[in-house]
C-alpha cells in the first residue's frame, strides 16, 4: 500500500537533463516543485507537441538554498528552452505560488536572476486539483479500512467539490469549476500544527519520521478514551463507543508521568488522530453546509500516510454517519505547484483531447505532451 | 394558584415524564416511607401550614405529612474541582425577629390574599473544593450537617466522574450514599433552570467587555449548549429534559491540560492558564504575514496576524522544546483550542439552524482570554450572524441538575422574580476562586477577612487600606487603583448565594413588564461609576458610625463595624475593577449590595434611634399641622399637600447635603423654611394635570378607588409629607395603601414601624383612625373601642404592606406578593422619594395614573436627569397608559 505513494523524484534519481519549465509552491514548511522534462530515449517534438513528463520534488523551506541549488545546477533557463522553442521572454521567470512566492521573492532575484511570477495560492490549488482530477485516471481515491479504492472521477459530474488542502495550516475551498472557487472555511490546526507540536514533544527531526513513528505508537496510552471515563463501558446513550477519543491528550493530566516517560510513537499518534480527525470533521461540516458530497483532501500533511488518512476517513464517516466519503490525490502535495504550471498555459486544455495527457508511470511522474507556442 | 391546584400540577408532571425515567425504575428506590406507585413520589401537601408567623417574608412551609427526606446537598465530582450546591431551608433569624414578632402581634399589618407557595423559601449555595482536598469538603458536608437525611439511609446526588471514585469515601466518613446522575441530564437542566431563572445569567464577551443578554425565556429553545470538560459535547436542548448530543470534539480542556502539562510542566491548569496571561504567540505559531513576508493575504480576508498553523514555527530547526517560553506555548494552545471549539460549535450550529450557542464547563473558567477566543470564532465564522454566550453560573451546570434530580426540589416552578441573589463576603470569592475553606458563622467571617487584610496577598480583590484599629473612619482608599497585580483574575465571574422568594411577585401594574429597567442610571458608563462610588465611598465612615451606635457601640459592634467597612469597600473595588462582577449593575444594585453587606455584620437598623427620635418630632407637631391644613380650601390644600410632601422629602439621611442640613435647625423649622420655598413652577412640573384629575378642573372624573403610596424616609418625610395626603385621599373616599419597605434600608421608614406611626397619628385625627381601624391597624386594646360601629365600618380603610425589598430602591419586578395582592385593585400610584422615583422607576409606566414625587438632593443627579440644580423638585405625573 505504502508503494502507491507518489514517489517524488529525488535530487539523485531526476533527470539530469532537458529541465523546461517549472513551477513553485513555496509553503510555510516545505516547497514543492514540478517540472517538465523531456526525456532523452523518446522522440522529443511532435508537431507542435512536446513529449515529456511532469516531474516533482520537495525541499523543506528552511533549506531553501538547496531548491536554488538544484535549479541553477540545472541550468534550467538556458537549455531546455532555447532547444525547443520556447519564448526568449519567458527565460528569467519561474511561476510561483505560496507565501514564499513574495518572501523570497528577492532571494531568487538576487541569487539566480530569476523573478517570480506569483501566481495566486488558492487559484493554483484548484486549477492542479482540476487539472490531475480530470488528467490522471487513478488520481482520486477512498481509503477504508486499509484498502485503497480508486475513483473514477465523471468529467461532467466532477462540480461542486470541497477542496481540502492540508499544508502547513488547512484551506478549505468549494470548487465550482475552472477558476470559479471560493474559500469557505480552513483551520489553523495542519500539518504544521502536527510537525510542530510533534518536534516539541519528540524530539523527532523530520516530518516523515515523526509520520513513521505514529504508525509504530499507541494512542491509548495518552488520550482520555470513552471507556476511560464511564468505567470501560461505551456511553451508548449518546453513541459514543468505548474506544472513541473523549479528549485528546486528556490522560496526560491524571497520571504522574512526565513528557519523558511517554513513548515519542504513543504521542506521535495521539498526535496525529487528533489533528486528523479535527480536519476530517471541520471538512464534513463545511460540505454539509454547503451540500458538497465529494470532499477531496490534499496537501502535504497526507502524504499517503495510511493511518492519516484511515483517521480522516473515518472521521468523514463518523459524523455523516456514512453518508460521505474522504477522497485523497495521489499527487496531494503538489496541487499548488501543478496549479502553477498549468498557468504557463503550455499543458493542452481540456477537453480538447482526453488522450493527450495523463498517463501515471510507476514512479509518479505524469507523462504529458505540452503545446510549444510558435 | 391554591395547593390544590399545585399538586394536580406535579401529579400531570410525574406522569409526562414517566417514560423517560425507565431507566431509572432500575436504580433500587431510595429507602424511605413513602410508597412510590408512580415513577415520581409527590409532594404530600395534605394539612400543610405556614410554620411560623404567617407575615414572614418568605414562609416556611410546614408539611406535616410529608416525611423530611428532602436532601440538601448535590454534588458534581469533577477531576480537578468539586462543585457543591446546597440548599439551606431556614432564612438566617434576624436578630429583631422578636420585636417584628411582636409588632406583627400588635398590629395586623395588612393581609392581601394569603397563599401558599408549594416551593420552599431558602438559600442555594454554591460552593467550590479542590477535588485534591476532599476532606476539606467532607468537613464542610459534616459540619454543615448537609448529609442528615431523617432517615438512616442518606443518598447524595452526585455527577461528574468522581462520584463513582469516591463513592466509598462518602460512605464510610459521612455515612451516606452517592447516587450517580447521568453527566448530561445534569448539564442541561442546570442550564435550563439558569437560563430561566437567573435574570443576569447569560453574557457575551468581546474583547474583554462583558455584556448581559436578557433572555426571551418563549424563545430559549432550541438552543446548542457546549459544554467544555476534558472533552467537548456539543448539546442541542429543545426543552426541558429534551437533549440531544449532536456533536462534539475531543480536543477540549484535557487536550489543553494534557498537552500544557507536557509542553510547560506547569503543575495546574490554573497554573497554566495564568501563564497564557503573559504569553505571545506568534514566537509558537506561524501567522499569515510568516508565510507572506509580513503581508496580509487579503484576497482571502486573512490578516497578517491570522494564526496560518498553530505551532507551525515550532518546526524550526535548531530550537528545542526548552528554548520555548511557557507562557507562549500556552497561550498558543489556549487560542488553538478554543478557536477550533469556537468553530465546529458554530458549524453544528449553522447545520441545526440553531441561533443560540452558550459555552459552559470548567475548560472557560471565566477566563477573559478563552472566552474572547472562542467568541471571536464564531464572530469571525458566522461574519457577525452569530454569538458566543457564557453563563456566570458556568461551572454549577452539573451540581444544579443533580440538585433537581431530586423528586422534590421546587425549583423547576420557580420564576425568575422569585430568585434574588445575594453577594455575601466570602461567597466573590468562594464563587470565584477558592480561597481556603468556607466560612462557618461571622465571626469566622470576620476573622477571614481580618486575616485577608493583614496578609494583603492572596485577595483576589483589592481591599480596603484601613488599618485593624479604626473604625473605618477615614481608613478607605477610593478604590481607583487598577494595579497590574490585581487584575489578573479580573474576569473571575462572581456567584453569590441565591435566595429563592417564593413570595416575590412581578409588581402588576407595570404597563410593560418585559421592557421594563428599574435603574434609571446606567452605571456602564465609567464617570458614572466612578462618581456613585465615591459618593458610597465618602458616606461609608459616617454610616459605620451610625452602625456602630445602634448596637450600642460595644466592641463587638465596633469589630463587626471594621469589618462591614471592609467588606463593602472590598465590594466596591471589585466591582470598580469589573462593574459586571456580580451581574449587569445599576445604582439601585449597588445601594441595597450596602444594605445587605450591613445586615450580613448583623447591622439590622442603623438608623433606629434617629428614626424613632424624629418620628417622635414630627408627631409632635403634626397636629398643628392637620389643623392648619382643614383650615384651607380643598383646591388650595392639594396644592400644600403636594409642597409638603417635596418639603418634607430633604429629610433623608441618604443625602449628603440633607445630612449637613439637620445640624442647623429642627424639624419643624425646616421644614416650613422648605416648604416655603416650594415655589412653583417646579423643575418638573404636572401639577396642574394631576390637580384636574383631583377633580379641579372642568371635568369631574370619578375618584380614585385605591392608591398605592410608596413611602419613604421615617420622621418628617411621611408623617408631615406623605401621611397628610394619604389622609386627603382618605377624605376623598379614596382607599390608601402605604408600601413601605420589609427590612431597613438608612431612614427609610418600614412596614413594621408604619402602624405604630399611624396609631399615634390617629390619637390626634378621626379620619386616620377611622381608616386606621378599618384597615385593621388598630386591633391593639391601646385604642379603645369607643367609637360606634357605624363609623368602623364606613371608613374608608388605610392599610399599610411591605414592598418586599429592603433598599432603597425598588425593583418593581420583584415586589412582595402581598402588594401585588392589593395593588391590583388600586388605579393611583404615588412614588415618593428620590430612590424609589428618581434612582429607579422614573422612566417606568403603569396601567394606572402615576405620581412621581422627589426632591433633588443630589447636583448631579439632578444635573443629568432633570438639567435643574440641587433641591429641585419633581413633580410629574402620567396619566394610565
Amino acid at each position: 500500500m505504502e508503494g502507491d505513494r507518489i514517489e517524488e523524484a529525488t535530487l539523485a534519481n531526476s533527470p539530469v537533463d532537458e529541465i523546461s519549465h517549472l513551477a513553485l509552491d513555496i509553503g510555510g514548511s516545505l516547497i514543492k516543485m514540478v517540472y517538465f522534462s523531456t526525456e532523452k530515449d523518446k522522440p522529443q517534438k511532435d508537431g507542435r507537441f512536446l513529449n515529456g513528463g511532469l516531474y516533482f520534488l520537495k525541499f523543506e523551506t528552511s533549506k531553501i538554498n538547496e531548491c536554488l541549488d538544484f535549479i541553477s545546477s540545472k541550468q534550467l533557463r538556458c537549455r531546455g528552452i532555447q532547444h525547443c522553442g520556447f519564448p526568449a521572454s519567458d527565460k528569467n521567470i519561474i511561476k510561483a505560488t505560496g507565501g514564499g512566492a513574495f518572501k523570497f521573492a528577492d532571494l531568487f532575484k538576487e541569487k539566480l536572476d530569476i523573478s517570480l511570477d506569483k501566481v495566486e495560492e488558492m487559484s493554483s490549488l484548484v486549477s492542479g486539483a482540476n487539472f490531475l482530477l480530470k488528467a490522471v485516471p487513478s488520481e482520486a481515491f477512498t481509503y477504508v479500512n486499509g484498502q485503497r479504492n480508486y475513483v473514477k472521477i465523471d468529467h461532467n459530474d466532477l462540480y461542486p467539490y470541497l477542496l481540502v488542502n492540508i499544508g502547513s495550516g488547512v484551506s478549505m475551498i468549494k470548487v465550482d469549476g475552472d477558476g470559479k472557487y471560493e474559500r469557505v472555511s480552513g483551520t489553523s490546526v495542519g500539518g504544521g500544527t502536527f510537525w510542530g507540536l510533534g518536534k516539541l514533544l519528540t524530539k523527532c527531526k523530520s516530518f516523515d519520521d515523526l509520520l513513521e513513528m505514529s504508525h509504530q505508537g499507541n494512542n491509548r496510552v495518552i488520550d482520555m478514551l470513552v471507556g476511560d471515563i464511564y468505567g470501560g463501558m461505551d456511553y451508548l446513550k449518546i453513541g459514543l463507543s468505548s474506544t472513541a477519543i473523549a479528549s485528546s491528550f486528556g490522560k496526560a493530566i491524571s497520571e504522574n508521568k512526565e513528557l519523558e516517560e511517554y513513548k515519542p510513537e504513543d504521542v506521535a499518534r495521539s498526535l496525529l488522530r487528533m489533528i486528523s480527525n479535527n480536519i476530517g470533521q471541520i471538512a464534513y461540516l463545511n460540505a454539509l453546509r454547503f451540500g458538497l458530497k465529494k470532499i477531496f483532501f490534499g496537501g502535504f500533511f497526507i502524504r499517503g500516510h495510511a493511518y492519516t488518512m484511515d483517521t480522516i476517513s473515518v472521521a468523514v464517516d463518523f459524523w455523516s454517519k456514512g453518508e460521505a466519503k474522504a477522497m485523497f490525490l495521489r499527487h496531494e502535495g503538489f496541487l499548488g505547484a501543478v496549479g502553477a504550471f498549468m498557468n504557463y498555459k503550455l499543458v493542452e486544455e481540456f477537453p480538447n483531447s482526453n488522450s493527450l495527457v495523463g498517463d501515471l508511470t510507476d514512479n509518479g511522474i505524469i507523462e504529458c505532451r505540452v503545446h510549444v507556442s510558435s | 394558584m391554591n395547593i390544590n391546584e399545585e399538586t394536580k400540577n406535579i401529579n400531570e408532571k410525574s406522569n409526562s415524564e414517566e417514560g423517560e425515567d425507565t431507566g431509572k425504575e432500575m436504580v433500587p428506590p431510595v429507602a424511605n416511607s413513602i410508597h412510590r406507585s408512580s415513577s415520581r413520589p409527590q409532594l404530600d401537601l395534605s394539612g400543610a401550614a405556614i410554620q411560623g408567623n404567617f407575615e414572614e417574608r418568605d414562609p416556611t412551609i410546614l408539611l406535616p405529612n410529608q416525611s423530611d427526606d428532602i436532601s440538601h446537598l448535590a454534588l458534581d465530582i469533577g477531576g480537578s474541582l468539586i462543585k457543591l450546591v446546597y440548599f439551606s431551608r431556614h432564612e438566617d433569624r434576624l436578630v429583631n425577629d422578636k420585636r417584628k414578632k411582636s409588632m406583627k402581634e400588635r398590629f395586623g399589618v395588612i393581609n392581601g390574599n394569603r397563599r401558599s407557595f408549594p416551593i420552599l423559601g431558602g438559600r442555594l449555595h454554591f460552593v467550590k473544593f479542590e477535588t485534591a482536598k476532599i476532606n476539606e469538603c467532607l468537613d464542610f458536608i459534616h459540619s454543615k450537617q448537609l448529609h442528615r437525611g431523617d432517615n438512616d439511609n442518606a443518598v447524595i446526588k452526585a455527577t461528574g466522574g468522581g462520584a463513582y471514585k469516591f463513592a466509598d469515601l462518602f460512605k464510610e466518613k459521612l455515612g451516606v450514599s452517592i447516587e450517580k446522575e447521568d453527566e448530561m441530564d445534569c448539564l442541561v437542566a442546570g442550564a435550563n433552570f439558569l437560563l430561566k431563572a437567573i435574570r443576569h445569567e447569560a453574557f457575551t464577551h468581546k474583547e474583554g467587555h462583558k455584556e448581559f443578554v436578557q433572555i426571551d425565556h418563549n424563545d430559549l429553545y432550541p438552543y446548542l449548549l457546549v459544554n467544555i470538560g476534558s472533552g467537548v459535547s456539543m448539546i442541542k436542548v429543545d426543552g426541558d429534559g429534551k437533549f440531544q448530543r449532536v456533536s462534539g470534539t475531543n480536543v477540549g480542556g484535557g487536550t489543553y491540560w494534557g498537552l500544557g502539562r507536557l509542553l510547560t510542566k506547569c503543575k495546574s491548569f490554573d497554573e497554566l492558564l495564568e501563564l497564557s496571561q503573559r504569553g505571545d504567540n506568534s514566537s509558537v505559531d506561524m501567522l499569515v504575514g510568516d508565510i507572506y513576508g509580513g503581508l496580509d493575504y487579503s484576497k482571502i480576508g486573512l490578516s497578517a496576524s491570522t494564526i496560518a498553523s498553530s505551532f507551525g514555527k515550532a518546526i524550526s530547526e535548531n530550537k528545542e522544546i526548552e528554548d520555548y517560553r511557557p507562557e507562549d506555548i500556552s497561550l498558543s494552545l489556549l487560542r488553538m483550542i478554543s478557536y477550533n471549539i469556537g468553530q465546529i460549535s458554530y458549524l453544528t450550529a449553522l447545520q441545526l439552524g440553531i441561533k443560540r450557542i452558550f459555552f459552559g464547563g470548567f475548560f472557560i473558567r471565566g477566563h477573559a482570554y478563552t472566552m474572547d477566543t472562542i467568541s471571536f470564532a464564531i464572530q469571525f465564522w458566522s461574519k457577525g450572524g452569530a454569538q458566543a454566550m457564557f453563563l456566570r453560573h458556568e461551572g454549577f451546570l452539573g451540581a444544579l441538575g443533580a440538585f433537581m434530580s431530586y423528586e422534590k426540589h421546587g425549583l423547576d416552578d420557580l420564576m425568575v422574580h422569585q430568585l434574588v441573589e445575594r453577594f455575601p463576603m466570602g461567597a466573590p470569592y468562594t464563587g470565584g476562586k477558592i480561597h481556603g475553606p468556607p466560612l462557618g458563622d461571622l465571626n469566622e467571617k470576620i476573622s477571614w477577612m481580618e486575616k485577608f487584610v493583614r496578609k494583603g496577598t492572596k485577595i483576589t480583590a483589592p481591599v480596603p487600606m484601613a488599618s485593624p484599629r479604626t473604625t473605618g473612619l477615614g481608613g478607605f482608599e477610593a478604590p481607583s487603583s487598577k494595579g497590574d497585580t490585581l487584575r489578573s483574575d479580573e474576569s473571575n465571574l462572581n456567584v453569590g448565594v441565591l435566595h429563592l422568594v417564593p413570595s416575590l411577585e412581578v409588581f402588576p401594574l407595570l404597563a410593560d413588564p418585559k421592557t421594563y429597567e428599574p435603574n434609571t442610571i446606567d452605571l456602564a458608563e465609567p464617570n458614572e461609576l466612578q462618581y456613585w462610588f465615591t459618593v458610597l465611598s465618602d458616606h461609608l465612615p459616617d454610616l459605620v458610625d451610625k452602625a456602630v451606635a445602634s448596637e450600642g457601640g460595644t466592641d463587638d459592634a465596633r469589630r463587626r463595624g471594621d469589618a462591614f467597612a471592609r467588606a463593602f469597600s472590598a465590594h466596591l473595588a471589585r466591582l470598580m475593577e469589573e462593574p459586571a462582577a456580580y451581574g449587569k449593575l445599576g445604582l439601585a444594585n449597588l445601594l441595597e449590595l450596602r444594605e445587605e453587606c450591613l445586615r450580613e455584620f448583623n447591622f439590622f437598623d442603623a438608623y433606629s434611634t434617629i428614626k424613632q427620635r424624629e418620628n417622635e418630632a414630627s408627631l409632635a407637631v403634626l397636629p398643628d399641622l392637620l389643623m392648619e391644613l382643614d383650615s384651607m380650601s380643598e383646591e388650595t390644600r392639594l396644592l400644600t399637600l403636594i409642597e409638603g410632601v417635596l418639603a418634607a422629602n430633604i429629610f433623608d439621611w441618604g443625602s449628603r447635603a440633607c445630612v449637613d442640613l439637620y445640624h442647623k435647625g429642627t424639624i419643624i423649622e425646616i421644614y416650613r423654611m422648605s416648604r416655603k420655598k416650594m415655589q412653583r413652577p417646579w423643575r418638573v412640573d404636572n401639577f396642574d394635570a394631576f390637580k384636574e384629575r383631583m377633580g379641579f378642573g372642568e371635568n369631574k372624573p370619578p375618584r380614585h378607588k385605591r392608591a398605592l403610596l410608596f413611602v419613604d424616609n421615617a420622621g418628617a418625610d411621611v408623617v408631615l409629607g406623605m401621611l397628610p395626603l394619604a389622609r386627603e385621599l382618605l377624605r376623598r373616599g379614596t382607599e390608601v395603601v402605604l408600601v413601605a419597605n420589609s427590612l431597613p434600608a438608612l431612614n427609610d421608614v418600614t412596614a413594621m414601624e408604619l402602624p405604630e406611626i399611624v396609631a399615634e397619628a390617629a390619637k390626634h385625627c378621626d379620619i386616620l383612625r377611622g381608616a386606621a381601624e378599618a384597615g385593621g391597624l388598630l386591633m391593639d386594646a391601646m385604642i379603645s373601642i369607643q367609637d360606634s360601629p357605624r363609623e368602623k365600618s364606613s371608613s374608608t380603610p388605610l392599610m399599610v404592606v411591605e414592598n418586599g425589598c429592603g433598599s432603597p430602591c425598588i425593583d418593581l419586578r420583584q415586589v412582595s406578593s402581598d402588594l401585588a395582592a392589593l395593588a391590583k385593585d388600586a388605579d393611583l400610584v404615588i412614588l415618593e422619594g428620590m430612590g424609589r422615583s428618581l434612582h429607579t422607576n422614573f422612566n417606568a409606566r403603569f396601567v394606572c395614573d402615576a405620581l412621581k414625587l422627589a426632591m433633588v438632593k443630589n447636583q448631579r443627579l439632578a444635573e443629568k436627569l432633570i438639567k435643574g440644580n440641587i433641591y429641585d423638585c419633581v413633580c410629574r405625573y402620567e396619566p394610565a397608559s
